[in-house]
């Protein structure tokens, strides 16, 4: 499985990931994977069939709060960041080309 | 003028009622000894001398009105860069957030707020809190105070290093795999990890939301637990957050623990935790304060931790995975843009390429990509879910472990703090730092780093007490009534 990683691998990983990376950034990458995986091979070694996967932090319940309107929206605080805006609104290039 | 050194959340608090000292002479104390050390540690990343000021002098004014005061009045704190204070730059040391300023406060900075403690500034950390050392922070170098060629931990590298040099009373970090320990050990301070969900993530820049927790780093072992305390709760903005089971008990516990109850605990070593290659000075100065722990009249037992060896593979897979959703959300756009230039641009992926691709420093773009792939089609069952169903057999070794002990006790890190630049060319050997914390974090549990008292000169190591969920006052309990045999001048006035 581990000679599946190339350059190929990296470079699809890197659109998914929505990262432009330089072809340095990319060898240094891929070769730093490489060990990594390397070194998750020692998992295989570990019987884990039929044990239930732990999927967060704590097994207790979450506690959502109730589904009230809120005025604690600060809007005028988060739109500040936005590089551009209109009216309140974000403003951004074409999303479809 | 009293000293800052040693100047602890309890001796403040007693000093500011009795008038020793005003809360604007410390604050501006303090403001000044950053001005004058900070250069050379390099622990903070921005200062708020104004606001810091601000609140110290309202303090002191109410202290004037005659009107009571709480714990935390006054009290000057430094706060990572990855926990929002509204109106203050947040950058969680990276280049893709220079320009953020937080529009609201975390959920326990509104707390503090409250308790009307002081904030002297955000400190330095690595990027996203990715890091061992602070040396993937995208702005500066962090000295560790005890030695300006070594590195101060990480990532709340800057926390621990303000704390060890007397640049702040205390401080908040956070920690995924090992963040506030590590650091903590690495400068001769105290740090929490508290259990999953005590204490609110709201307001923390997230790293991995399965692992992180926000919590204190200390001067004492008492300090943590008052600071912890004052942070602690349910918070309607962190579904994971509660409250303590039995919390009057608890806190009573947390911050007056009984001697009798202390001496009853049952502390489990785990051979796991001491393999041959554990640094001799390490080994040797655990072995110390096990001496010491049993004179309290605490029994040890010899316990095994089975699943230990899987625990760093394990975390290195969850992690990233976490890594790659959580840092979606910097898009160049929605936290203010880094990138000149990239404007006018034809279409909207060429923000997201360009801003992420410059924004992002190495360790970040590793883990994106790593994350990326372990959660990526055709691989997702071998390595992510994998990496779950260990994660399961590492809560249990210790919920198995935990029934025959009370609390845990190993080292924190494999050795002391190494030089700046020993551990970067090579990933894996700077992740291998987090070899003996990484477990607490994939089994929620609370985890404290406390100085090894009785080693007294050379470089700080700190041993490690891991306790059962909810079971904080065990673990601090324990070190409160370690210090005070060992480093009673902490708790002189």
């Amino acid at each position: 499985m581990l000679s599946e990683i190339d350059k190929k691998t990296i470079e699809y990983l890197a659109e998914l990931s929505r990262i432009k990376l330089g072809a340095d950034e990319e060898n240094k990458i891929l070769k730093d994977l490489k060990k990594i995986l390397v070194y998750f091979e020692e998992l295989k070694s570990l019987d884990t069939s039929g044990i239930e996967t732990m999927n967060g932090g704590t097994e207790a319940k979450n506690e959502f709060r109730n589904d009230d309107d809120r005025t604690d929206t600060d809007k005028g605080n988060g739109v500040e960041a936005f590089p551009e805006k209109e009216n309140g609104f974000l403003k951004v290039p074409p999303v479809f080309e | 003028m009293t000293p800052l050194k040693n100047l602890t959340i309890k001796k403040f608090n007693e000093g500011l009622v009795k008038k020793d000292f005003s809360a604007a002479e410390i604050a501006d104390a303090f403001l000044r000894e950053i001005s004058r050390k900070d250069g050379e540690i390099g622990a903070y990343l921005s200062i708020n001398e104004e606001g810091a000021l601000r609140e110290a002098e309202a303090v002191d004014a109410s202290l004037a009105k005659g009107e009571k005061i709480g714990p935390f009045a006054g009290v000057p704190i430094a706060i990572k860069d990855n926990i929002l204070i509204k109106g203050l730059r947040a950058t969680a040391a990276s280049k893709i957030l220079e320009n953020y300023t937080a529009s609201y406060d975390a959920g326990i900075i509104k707390k503090l707020k409250n308790e009307r403690a002081v904030f002297l500034g955000k400190t330095n950390m690595d990027e996203f809190a990715m890091g061992s050392s602070t040396e993937n922070s995208a702005f500066k170098m962090t000295k560790n105070p005890h030695d300006n060629e070594r590195v101060p931990g990480g990532s709340s590298g800057g926390s621990a290093a303000a704390v060890a040099a007397d640049l702040a009373v205390a401080a908040l970090g956070s920690d995924t795999g090992g963040s506030i320990r590590e650091p903590a050990a690495f400068c001769g301070v105290v740090g929490l990890k508290p259990t999953y969900g005590a204490v609110s993530r709201s307001g923390l820049i997230a790293m991995a939301s399965s692992l992180d927790q926000i919590g204190p780093i200390t001067k004492t072992v008492q300090d943590s637990a008052l600071l912890f305390n004052a942070i602690r709760g349910q918070d309607a903005l962190d579904a994971t957050s509660t409250e303590i089971p039995g919390s009057e008990n608890y806190i009573r516990e947390l911050l007056d623990p009984d001697l009798k109850k202390i001496k009853d605990l049952v502390i489990g070593i785990p051979g796991e935790y001491f393999p041959e290659e554990l640094d001799e000075t390490t080994k040797k100065s655990i072995d110390v304060t096990i001496k010491t722990v049993q004179s309290l009249g605490v029994k040890f037992k010899k316990i095994s931790l089975p699943n230990t060896r899987y625990a760093l593979s394990c975390y290195y897979i969850i992690m990233p995975a976490e890594v790659s959703s959580n840092l979606a959300r910097f898009d160049g756009i929605r936290y203010g843009r880094k990138t000149e230039g990239v404007q006018p641009a034809t279409n909207l992926k060429d923000i997201y390429f360009k801003t992420r691709g410059e924004g992002f420093g190495n360790e970040a773009k590793r883990r994106i990509i790593l994350g990326t792939f372990v959660l990526s089609s055709g691989y997702y069952d071998s390595y992510y879910k994998k990496a779950q169903q260990v994660r399961r057999l590492i809560k249990n070794d210790f919920e198995n472990a935990l029934k025959e002990v009370d609390a845990i006790m190993t080292p924190v890190t494999p050795g002391p703090a190494f030089k700046i630049g020993e551990k970067t060319e090579d990933p894996l050997t700077m992740y291998l730092s987090d070899i003996f914390t990484i477990p607490a974090n994939l089994a929620g549990l609370p985890a404290v780093s406390i100085p090894v008292r009785e080693k007294k000169e050379g470089l700080p190591i700190g041993f490690q007490l891991i306790g059962k969920a909810w079971r904080e006052p065990d673990i601090l309990g324990l070190g409160f009534y370690y210090e005070k045999t060992t480093a009673p001048e902490l708790y002189e006035n």
